[in-house]
């Protein structure tokens, strides 16, 4: 590749580099190091897929049981370019180290060459002219990527995200698992372990002043299903991310949690049912 | 035992059919386990200051140690093991299995030299080759396994070939066993270390037939040719024959009848000689259709059942001196188990995507590059090694 003087667009100093095949700029750093703390304790490594419409993430954790899906629109970003696909292995603990050294309200601007060896990071002080940047080494990871079908989720229940957690949080003092039971009447979050048992019921809420805490359920059939409290207390590190949380449930599939972001991004959750023994 | 050097051409050729992970990954499969390679690894492994376990009586119970709390291991990891244990043996087999006598009576006599002039770690060395497993053994384990309520079957003729047909019917996710030719009986995944000892910290080794024969390029065909060239239980191997030379033979002749041919007519001269006797199709035709139990036969319908605990305390406490409280702790954690609901795991909703031809042939690119490299260096380090040598000594 022939090298070229040219003038950094950001920092102005004369530098050779290579094409820039991908540069990205948030108002916030608080977002992605938000998202890639919710995600960090399930999954390790994984592939930043970017193409010209945003910035993809799909993994599962270890043992196969949840998965995470992320969608950064290229929207949320200003600007934003992207000029070939291109997977960007990253280690999250990596990424997160480099994260904290923004503050909140830092501009981010993330970069990569062609073919390239780091992902580049610029953090721009919104208040004094402060530049820092960071690379870091990428990695090569074979994922596997899981189709997720369309799926009409017979029920489908937004609440406040702080609730969410709040009911997961609870209810892990007691059992490893919860059920929820989603019928006309409401949602119902209950465990038993060996102190004893508990539940959490929610009904259709709606509040005029801070529609923040509304509780919606559509439904079209009753549902009810198991889940390992563990994961779900994990998602609910997103909670930062947005004050609502939607949780879509059929019978015999998989959990979605879902915390939409601004510009129709998203953080998704799926998370694996517990069945009872075939046998 | 197994086929040689494959696990070593496998990483080379196809680094990707090769996953590493540790044992929770695998809850919620059914896992079918070889069950006399275990036992066998047991009398050798479980020992303590290099003698095995024996309890009053002087009956051996290294083999019910590794079964009780080997298995108890994979059912706490929410994997639901079940056992093959061997049939007879193939007649094409007894050559091995005699050659294996032989050195088993060598082992024995040495043993007893060792134990009259050697050192303990002679003694020790010899006391591992003198292992065999017996029908005792065999016996005493498929009662414990029985009171466990795990299921076995025992196998028509070879338990790894018993073991690839359920995987491959999907009766379970895959095969246990550390005997590679699992994968020439067309088991789709094979587990190496499943029965490993927790302390020894070796992740799980999965192995995708599937990818190992893209890696190779080969069809399963060639692939069980290939192990057949290596050297398998069934034909002697054919001498000065390398995993690179087996692997360079099959890929330019396709088959084994033209790798015959070219040895035999090679034009120049004889490099290779064929064993006198080498029945390579009967040992081909033992690989692709072995005498097993088919998966929907009634023998293959498995249940796991909750342990006998007090038949349990009666066997390994009042028979074998086993502890107790261990004991019943262990058939505690076995009910638990079975109980609880199972999580369950995303595979079995989403389906993984195909990989685009694009993405494949990157990843084979890789794989090259990789593989360069470290010939490269490998080569440089011998330069170099050669270098150091030729110096003369004292001047450096």
């Amino acid at each position: 590749m022939s090298m070229t003087v040219g003038e950094c667009l950001l920092c102005g100093l004369q530098e050779p580099y290579k094409a820039v095949l991908l540069e990205a700029r948030l108002e916030q750093a608080n977002l992605l190091k938000k998202v890639v703390d919710a995600i960090k304790d399930l999954v390790q490594d994984c592939n930043f897929d970017c193409n010209d419409s945003g910035v993809a993430l799909q993994a599962m954790d270890n043992s196969h049981v949840a998965l995470v899906s992320m969608m950064l629109k290229a929207e949320s970003f200003s600007p934003f370019r992207c000029d070939r696909n291109i997977a960007l292995g990253i280690n999250l603990t990596s990424l997160m180290k480099v994260l904290r050294c923004a503050q909140n309200e830092d501009i981010l601007t993330l970069k990569a060459e062609d073919a390239p060896d780091v992902v580049n990071l610029v953090f721009e002080s919104s208040e004094s002219d402060r530049l820092s940047e960071y690379d870091i080494k990428l990695m090569d990871i074979d994922q596997e990527h899981l189709g997720i079908p369309e799926t009409e989720y017979a029920a489908t229940i937004t609440m406040p995200s702080a609730e969410f957690q709040r009911i997961c949080r609870d209810l892990m003092a007691l059992s490893e698992s919860v059920a929820i039971e989603a019928t006309k009447d409401g949602v119902k979050f209950s465990c038993s372990g060996d102190i004893g048992n508990g539940a959490v019921t929610l009904r259709s809420h709606t509040n005029v002043d801070k529609p923040d805490l509304n509780v919606e359920i559509a439904l079209s059939e009753p549902v009810a299903l198991t889940f390992s409290l563990k994961y779900l207390v994990n998602f609910c590190k997103a909670s930062g991310l947005s004050s609502t949380v939607k949780l879509c449930l059929s019978n015999e599939v998989p959990l979605l949690v879902e915390y939409g972001l601004a510009s129709n991004s998203y953080l998704r959750f799926y998370l694996a049912p517990k069945i009872g023994d075939e046998e | 035992m197994g086929i040689k050097q494959l696990a070593s051409i496998i990483h080379e050729h196809a680094p990707d059919a090769i996953k590493q992970g540790e044992i929770k990954n695998h809850f919620g499969r059914k896992v079918a386990i070889d069950a006399s390679m275990s036992i066998y690894s047991f009398l050798i492994a479980v020992r303590s200051e290099g003698q095995q376990l024996m309890n009053e009586n002087g009956e051996t119970t290294s083999h019910l140690m590794g079964m009780f709390y080997r298995t108890l291991r994979i059912v706490d990891n929410g994997i639901k093991p079940l056992y093959v244990f061997d049939g007879a043996p193939p007649k094409l087999k007894s050559g091995e299995l005699a050659k294996r006598f032989a050195r088993k009576t060598e082992a024995t006599e040495a043993h007893e030299e060792a134990k009259e002039t050697g050192t303990a770690e002679e003694v020790e060395k010899f006391s591992r080759r003198t292992v065999r497993v017996t029908r005792e053994h065999n016996d005493e384990c498929k009662r414990l396994l029985t009171l466990m309520g795990v299921p076995y079957i025992v196998a028509p003729t070879e338990a790894e070939a018993q073991c690839a047909v359920l995987a491959r019917a999907g009766k379970v996710y895959a095969a246990a066993s550390e005997d590679m030719d699992t994968l020439c009986f067309d088991s789709p995944i094979l587990l190496r270390h499943l029965t490993f000892s927790e302390q020894r910290k070796e992740p799980i080794l999965e192995i995708h037939l599937d990818r190992v024969l893209a890696g190779l390029a080969m069809d399963r065909k060639q692939f069980v040719d290939l192990c057949i060239l290596l050297g398998c239980d069934y034909v002697d191997p054919v001498p000065k024959v390398g995993p690179s030379t087996a692997l360079n033979l099959i890929r330019e002749h396709g088959t084994l009848e033209n790798v015959v041919d070219f040895i035999k007519n090679d034009p120049k001269g004889k490099k290779f000689t064929l064993p006198d006797d080498w029945p390579f199709e009967d040992a081909r035709d033992l690989f692709f259709s072995p005498d097993v139990r088919a998966a929907d036969h009634p023998d293959c319908d498995f249940k796991w059942n909750a342990p006998d605990v007090e038949g349990l305390v009666k066997f390994l406490v009042t028979e074998k001196g086993f502890s107790e409280d261990r004991v019943r702790s262990a058939a505690t954690k076995l009910t638990k188990n079975l109980k609880t609901s199972q999580q369950a795991r995303l595979e079995g909703f989403f389906k993984p995507v195909q990989k685009t031809e694009e993405e494949v042939a990157s990843l084979k690119r890789k794989n090259e590059d990789k593989r360069e490299a470290t010939k490269k260096k490998q080569k440089l380090e011998k330069k170099e090694k050669k270098e150091a040598k030729s110096k003369p000594r004292g001047t450096a």
